[in-house]
């Protein structure tokens, strides 16, 4: 078995709700995966088990093929997990690029501060932030953040990378650069665990789909064959999807 | 950063000075080290703040200092210096297994677990007098046999110390550590910033300093009694300085001290004001917390920014994107 990440019946309730009840699922090695289900499904709750932010009530995670259960969230970061927020939250007291060098300092394991500013320039050049690099956080526009969330998970030199909703708020136009950006994320090695709303996106950047309802996995397969599927089209892509 | 070095490097040549002009004025030679002592305090507090913690826990290390260094005279006939080395440990160990049990608490919670600690010290003083000397207290001869000119240079040790650790975490990789997780801890830790050990770390080595603070004040006024050496208006001081001076810098929590200890000790001194001066003094700092965010430095910036002000320098903050 070769998994990169495998997460075997997690269960994580809130007070007696179960958001993730008894979800398994594998990411190999360059085979990216997207998990797709309405709102309210556990789609970031998962993200929040796999990242070490909220440790499961039962069930276990193994990453590189050693159990990461009860590994630290930011021991988790510096071996290889990567993640992006969905509601992005940059570190306003930081501008572009220090928000980027934390993820080089602590995450990418950057030897100085000098090399984690020379790293963190590189990668904002990489997402299109190159020229406001020394800008405030706060003068950013929606678009812009979603780069500054992405450079500061790269920063972290992930070999899998969890992208909680990239998408969300971007015009088409910036959406195709996204996906393009991504496309070269994944020929430089990382591995994609992608929540994803956006189906043309889903199409193009997973190899496989996962589709989530009610905290459990109720499908899994290429896009063409969850799309296909009855459970599916009945809980999620709905009749307009289904007739598309 | 150099030109911030260079301006300290400064500040330390004037303050070693300092004596030659004073030294003949023992009530001036008298505020000069309690002046360095409590920048030692403000100092290493604002260090603590910058992890996002706010700690009552300052004033309670240095009543321990004091009492390390009483106790250690009384039964051991231990010498300034050497109860002062002592103390730095104790205050240690003691801040680890303070901070091990308080650190994952957050805001509010943790200010309060620290205002017990004090509360918690200042008991056990008064419960055990046959160690601690009770209501009473313990005294000692003076330190240095009271020469101010020595424990001044002592008080900048301690100084010199707390100034090395808030620059040293302002201008290393610490920086991007504490304040990330001062701006949100979560992102933090997926970031791979160890979130525990950075405020464990920075918890334990600001509580020695003021464990050292109180230390060196027990043998400069010769005498620790529980209400003084646990007195909660040291742990606002420690608070109070930075916040009015500039928190999470390091010239913040100095100008801080020299202005509001300047003024409190002449409101004090000073006939109109002598009897209620403490709410004259309070006031001063309510209102400064009102109207000055980020204090005398947050000022000062935005007059230099309001008078150069050009159009273009203010797009980036505005801007609209591409």
């Amino acid at each position: 078995m070769s998994a990169l990440l495998e997460a075997h019946g997690l269960v994580r309730r809130f007070r007696g709700l179960a958001a993730v009840d008894g979800l398994s699922f594998s990411v190999e090695e360059g085979q990216s995966l997207a998990i797709i289900g309405p709102n309210g499904a556990g789609k970031t709750t998962a993200f929040n088990l796999v990242s070490g932010l909220l440790a499961p009530n039962a069930g276990r995670i193994t990453f590189r093929g050693r159990d990461v259960t009860g590994v630290r969230a930011h021991e988790r970061c510096r071996m290889g997990l990567g993640r992006t927020f969905q509601v992005v939250q940059p570190f306003a007291e930081l501008d572009v690029l220090g928000n980027v060098m934390v993820g080089a300092l602590f995450g990418g394991g950057a030897a100085s501060v000098a090399g984690a500013r020379a790293e963190a320039l590189r990668l904002c050049d990489m997402v299109g932030l190159g020229p406001k690099a020394l800008w405030p956080v706060g003068g950013l526009t929606v678009p812009d953040r979603k780069r500054l969330e992405l450079a500061r998970a790269l920063a972290t030199k992930p070999a899998l990378l969890l992208l909680d909703e990239v998408m969300e708020g971007l015009t088409p136009a910036e959406e195709r650069e996204a996906v393009g950006l991504l496309h070269r994320i994944r020929a430089d090695g990382v591995t994609l665990l992608l929540i994803e709303h956006v189906m043309s996106t889903v199409r193009d950047l997973s190899d496989r789909v996962l589709v989530m309802d009610y905290g459990k996995p109720i499908a899994e397969g290429t896009y063409a064959e969850v799309s296909r599927d009855p459970n599916v089209i009945a809980a999620y892509l709905g009749s307009e999807e289904a007739t598309a | 950063m150099r030109r911030e070095l260079v301006a300290w490097l400064a500040f330390i040549a004037i303050a070693a000075l300092l004596p030659l002009a004073l030294a003949s004025d023992p009530y001036l030679m008298l505020l000069a080290n309690v002046m360095l002592m409590f920048m030692a305090l403000a100092l290493s507090w604002d260090v603590v703040a910058r992890t996002g913690q706010l700690s009552l826990a300052h004033g309670a290390f240095f009543g321990l200092g004091a009492y390390t260094v009483a106790i250690g005279h009384k039964y051991a006939a231990l010498p300034p210096l050497a109860g002062l080395a002592v103390a730095g440990v104790v205050g240690a160990i003691v801040a680890v297994a303070l901070g091990g049990v308080t650190l994952r608490l957050r805001g509010i919670y943790f200010a309060i677990a620290t205002l017990a600690f004090g509360e918690v010290l200042r008991t056990v003083a008064l419960q055990v007098p046959d160690v601690t000397g009770g209501t009473i207290g313990i005294s000692m001869p003076p330190l240095f046999g009271g020469d101010r000119v020595a424990s001044y240079y002592l008080a900048g040790a301690i100084f010199l110390l707390a100034l090395a650790l808030s620059l040293g975490v302002r201008y290393t990789r610490a920086h991007y550590a504490v304040t990330a997780i001062r701006t949100n801890e979560a992102v933090a830790a997926v970031m791979g910033v160890p979130v525990v050990l950075t405020k464990v770390l920075t918890f334990v080595t600001a509580a020695v300093i003021a464990t050292l603070a109180g230390a060196f004040y027990m043998p400069f006024i010769t005498h620790t009694d529980p209400h003084d050496a646990f007195e909660v208006s040291r742990s606002v001081a420690a608070l109070a300085f930075p916040i009015f001076g500039g928190i999470y810098t390091s010239v913040g929590p100095v100008i801080g001290t020299v202005v509001l200890r300047s003024l409190e000790e002449y409101l004090r001194v000073t006939p109109p004001w002598k009897e209620g001066y403490q709410v004259v003094y309070g006031a001063v700092i309510v209102l400064a917390v009102l109207f000055m965010p980020r204090g005398l430095v947050g000022l000062a910036s935005r007059m230099r920014a309001r008078l150069s002000r050009r159009p273009e320098a203010r797009i980036p903050i505005l801007g609209s994107g591409r």
